[in-house]
């Protein structure tokens, strides 16, 4: 291969991706840094602004709100989404007529634009033109209606069902690419020394797809911090800012307010909570494997 | 898994366990395409009911109202000349970082690396600056505003693919290829590409969904109404159609079904291309 290495060649393969990608992509991460230590509205130069948008965000109401529903969505996202992921994977390797049918229904919302899952959930959740409600009303439960989005307290409840909705299908698929890695002598030999079916699941089936679990947690938590188009078309954030999640409050404030330096400061701040989690969640349990 | 789950009152449940959860999944598809052939008046008054007729008027009011075939040509165009440009690009810096040989061995690592990096950047936190690039580009409010952020945000994972694809490659065929007097360009294309065609079919995929669902970065980069891609002027429904419910969702349906169409003929590779991703990234 040394051959075809002159300097020339090298350069010709290397540069189009490098200038793209560093201009796009890393440059671009320094420039939302830039800003985020600046005052700017767009007009005129930048301003230095030191810290000052950092200090902003820990006493911004709305972005504790908007942090406590990221959360609200990230851990009911990864209670049901792991565990009912892998119950149903295991439903899934009992072969039966109608599987694959199953497999590529369930497995379909994943590819649906995230913009068309807003407006789906929309005639669904809304209080009043929704399915939801019509349904409850005409079973005689109107105790049970509820203002399901754009209240004050269920959206961010909503946006995890949604959440789950659209990654059941593809969180399944990779756990059952995880069991299928199982060899099948494991279980023959279990068999033999008389091992029940829960047995085997507790002692060989969740042990050895403890890397599938990492990868589907790990998933889910990089997942729920991009959440953004059915929280813009559904609440678009509101009332007052009170429905939004990380991600679409600093996109208000930067592109709808305009406050492009505060705005810049929210993105790295949400930027560093997600870095933050997946990195300690992939120490946590590279240490576990380690030790064992 | 198979024998002793064998009962047949424990098989009966699991079955029917899982016809519900397919059902219950599709019910929100099932009630959007219900709901379009719906007038207005009964979507507000029989909430419930099926449609009265059939009447594909919703639809026709729906194309009136906005181009959607239109949306159909830019999108398109933004994914055909994005996922193309990303897709050559990314091959040959992923070759020449795998089998070409860097005067400075370590410089060619750290490159590896550096290219892996993209992985963890989250798009949100780029938006603003690529807005920056593009207005101080002069490519503001064009398709190119669009095609070169998508470019961009497709390396990192085209390059984790290629590398790992190119690293469990058997040196051998490139030698006798060398050794028949074979220049570069036709080893990447004559050579290298038909092997790496598994790995090809598995990014092009994955990145035309992705590129044609994007929303966040094309509704800051894209503001005449002309160039919008779908996700753009779905986003737009709610404000086009205004009280026409059932024009946004006869819209909607026509922005669904296509896209499940095509998933119901590359099933399997969507699935595999997505999944790939995920193991490998």
């Amino acid at each position: 291969m040394h051959w075809l290495s002159k300097k020339k060649n090298l350069f010709i393969m290397m540069m189009p991706t490098l200038i793209i990608y560093s201009v796009y992509i890393i440059a671009a991460v320094f420039i939302a840094i830039y800003y985020s230590f600046t005052k700017y509205s767009g007009i005129g130069k930048p301003m230095f602004y030191g810290f000052k948008n950092y200090m902003r965000v820990f006493e911004d109401r709305f972005f504790w709100v908007s942090l406590k529903n990221t959360f609200i969505v990230l851990v009911i996202s990864l209670v049901f989404l792991t565990i009912l992921g892998f119950l149903i994977a295991n439903i899934f390797r009992v072969k039966r007529r109608g599987n694959n049918l199953s497999k590529a229904l369930v497995f379909s919302p994943a590819i649906i634009s995230p913009i068309i899952v807003g407006i789906i959930w929309l005639y669904i959740l809304d209080p009043e033109i929704g399915l939801l409600n019509a349904v409850l009303q005409s079973l005689g439960l109107e105790d049970w209606m509820q203002i399901w989005i754009g209240g004050t307290v269920l959206s961010p409840y909503m946006y995890a069902i949604i959440f789950i909705w659209r990654q059941m299908g593809y969180i399944t698929t990779i756990f059952v690419a995880g069991l299928n890695m199982i060899p099948g002598e494991v279980y023959e030999s279990a068999e033999i020394d008389g091992a029940s079916g829960w047995q085997r699941m507790i002692y060989i089936t969740i042990p050895m797809v403890r890397g599938t679990f990492t990868i589907v947690m790990l998933l889910v938590i990089t997942g729920v911090f991009k959440i953004f188009e059915f929280v813009v078309q559904l609440t678009n954030g509101g009332p007052n800012h009170l429905s939004e999640v990380l991600v679409t409050y600093s996109y208000s404030v930067t592109f709808m307010n305009g406050e492009y330096g505060y705005g810049m400061a929210l993105a790295t701040v949400t930027f560093i909570i997600t870095l933050f989690l997946s990195t300690l969640y992939n120490f946590t349990t590279r240490d576990k494997e380690g030790a064992k | 898994m198979t024998s002793s789950v064998g009962s047949k009152g424990v098989r009966l449940v699991l079955s029917i366990t899982l016809a519900v959860i397919t059902a219950v999944t599709m019910i929100p598809l099932i009630w959007m395409l219900f709901m379009s052939f719906k007038t207005n008046s009964e979507i507000y008054s029989t909430p419930l009911s099926l449609p009265s007729s059939f009447s594909l008027e919703n639809y026709s009011r729906a194309m009136e109202t906005l181009n959607i075939g239109r949306m159909y040509v830019n999108t398109a165009y933004v994914a055909l000349m994005s996922v193309g440009i990303a897709l050559v690009i990314s091959f040959m810096s992923s070759y020449a970082l795998s089998r070409m040989t860097f005067r400075n061995p370590n410089l060619q690592k750290a490159l590896k690396q550096y290219m892996l990096l993209g992985l963890m950047i989250s798009p949100f936190i780029l938006l603003f600056p690529m807005y920056r690039i593009s207005v101080a580009t002069n490519i503001y409010n064009t398709f190119w505003a669009l095609i070169l952020p998508y470019i961009a945000t497709q390396l990192s994972f085209n390059s984790l693919l290629f590398v790992n694809f190119f690293k469990g490659l058997p040196v051998e065929v490139e030698e006798a290829a060398l050794i028949d007097g074979c220049n570069l360009p036709q080893m990447c294309w004559r050579v290298i590409a038909p092997m790496a065609m598994p790995v090809i079919i598995t990014v092009v995929i994955f990145n035309i969904l992705y590129v044609w669902n994007e929303y966040p970065l094309a509704s800051i980069l894209i503001r005449k109404p002309e160039l919008y891609t779908l996700s753009m002027g779905a986003s737009m429904f709610k404000g086009a159609y205004s009280v026409d419910n059932a024009g946004i969702v006869a819209a909607s349906v026509l922005i669904i079904v296509p896209q499940l169409v095509f998933y119901g003929f590359f099933q399997r590779y969507i699935v595999d291309g997505m999944t790939a991703g995920a193991v490998k990234g």
